[in-house]
């Protein structure tokens, strides 16, 4: 295939413009093509374009719905009874599980599996999920950054960056201490609609890969600001994690 | 294990995910009776092999059992539609032309105008006459919201092919709908 170095070029920025559409690039490449679409029309087209067809099919062909009968079907298939009479400890512990977060059956599969302090992700995810299980994912519950960061500086070493993103349609709702490698690290909570986002800080860390990852269903996000990684995480979609994550960058502290 | 644990990690693991095995199936097949079928037929497969199921991202894991179910049911009753690796690797290099049009656009957008405005059975169309690794990647992404790493799982290759056939289905749909217009 003979494709001269500008059109390579081209083709590669234009991946990143449906990258950047889509959510998936870290920090620093989101920067640069933001920057770059805004010098050059074509990709600035290139997103327009991408962003109307997202639009067009999330409008006018969402995802059908399976026939009401197939569920059935499939139970019948597999030779499961309808009813349960006795139900196993793990459905129970199931059920239990997805009444207590009516969103996601994988939580409780996720939390079954994280081993306790492998690696930082692990446990900044474990964090997380211990936090949704407690009766509120905040130790202390503010909305005032006021509250919160002093809160932290009576308990740990490193008292956290905590701005304000309410107006953006991520309002505080606390924070708490979470213990990573045996070290007590300070997570913010935020959340957006329904969701929870933990937001914990790392001093003396480096994120290593920076790439957005999805651990049982969670999305997560780290940067690196002045020796402190952050890493974001929640069940909230890619995009605006990443979107969250920019605003958090760009706030004045 | 015994066959109620079976039974419960089916019900746990499999069965959250049934509307997406579902659309999957049907985009692939094209025909609703047909993507019934195929879903019971993975649902079977993942049902025998539930046990030894190590754990990991449950929605990619059945997906990745319902289209390979799906593709090996299109070449048993439909062998005739079934792309040839030939055609794959063909599409696949066809990319010169969409860098060219993507290139010398600019100013003003009437692609993105046309798109805003076409209508659902016009985009189906243009999807369904995607090439089938093309389609199967927009739907997943566009249709059905797998991130990538979750798209690469369930089509069994690299990141970076995602990206780029996510790219040029996307692109080839922009224009079938633009050329509709035209």
């Amino acid at each position: 295939m003979t494709v001269d170095v500008h059109d390579n070029n081209d083709d590669r920025a234009a991946l990143l413009v449906h990258a950047y559409v889509d959510g998936e690039l870290d920090p620093a490449n989101t920067i640069a093509i933001e920057q770059r679409m805004t010098s050059e029309p074509a990709l600035a087209a290139e997103r327009a374009r991408v962003e109307a067809l997202r639009r067009a099919l999330r409008e006018r062909l969402p995802r059908e719905a399976e026939p009401p009968a197939l569920r059935e079907r499939v139970r019948r298939a597999v030779g499961i009874a309808r009813q349960r009479t006795r139900p196993t400890w793990m459905a129970l512990a199931a059920s239990v599980a997805i009444a207590i977060f009516a969103s996601s059956t994988g939580t409780w599969y996720a939390t079954m599996q994280s081993p306790v302090g492998a690696s930082v992700p692990d446990a900044v995810i474990s964090g997380h999920l211990r936090s949704l299980m407690a009766p509120q994912p905040a130790d202390v519950a503010s909305s005032d950054r006021h509250t919160v960061k002093p809160w932290f500086s009576g308990r740990i070493p490193l008292s956290p960056r905590v701005v304000d993103l309410a107006q953006e349609g991520f309002p505080l709702v606390g924070g708490r201490v979470d213990v990573v490698n045996r070290t007590p690290v300070p997570s913010l909570v935020y959340s957006r609609r329904q969701h929870i986002i933990s937001l914990t800080a790392l001093p003396n860390a480096s994120a290593g890969s920076t790439t957005p990852q999805t651990v049982q269903g969670y999305n997560m996000i780290a940067w690196t600001v002045e020796g402190t990684t952050y890493w974001a995480v929640s069940d909230l979609n890619l995009e605006e994690l990443q979107m969250f994550a920019r605003l958090f960058r760009a706030a004045p502290a | 294990m015994s066959s109620d644990d079976s039974a419960a990690r089916f019900e746990r693991i499999v069965q959250p995910h049934l509307g997406d095995a579902y659309a999957l199936a049907r985009w692939i097949t094209g025909d609703r009776a047909d993507a019934e079928d195929v879903v019971q037929e993975a649902c079977l497969r993942a049902f025998r092999a539930i046990s030894g199921y190590a754990g990991g991202n449950t929605r990619a894991w059945i997906l990745t059992i319902v289209r390979n179910t799906a593709y090996t049911w299109l070449a048993r009753n439909r062998s005739a539609v079934v792309t040839t690796v030939d055609d794959l690797v063909a599409a696949e290099s066809a990319n010169a032309g969409q860098s060219a049009s993507f290139a010398g656009d600019y100013g003003s957008n009437p692609e993105a105008e046309l798109i805003a405005k076409a209508d659902a059975a016009r985009i189906e169309a243009a999807i369904t006459a995607l090439p089938p690794q093309f389609r199967d990647t927009l739907v997943l992404r566009d249709i059905q919201g797998l991130d990538y790493r979750e798209i690469a799982a369930v089509t069994e290759v690299p990141v970076g092919t995602v990206m780029s056939r996510l790219a040029r289905a996307r692109q080839r749909l922009i224009e079938a709908i633009a050329a509709d217009d035209r």
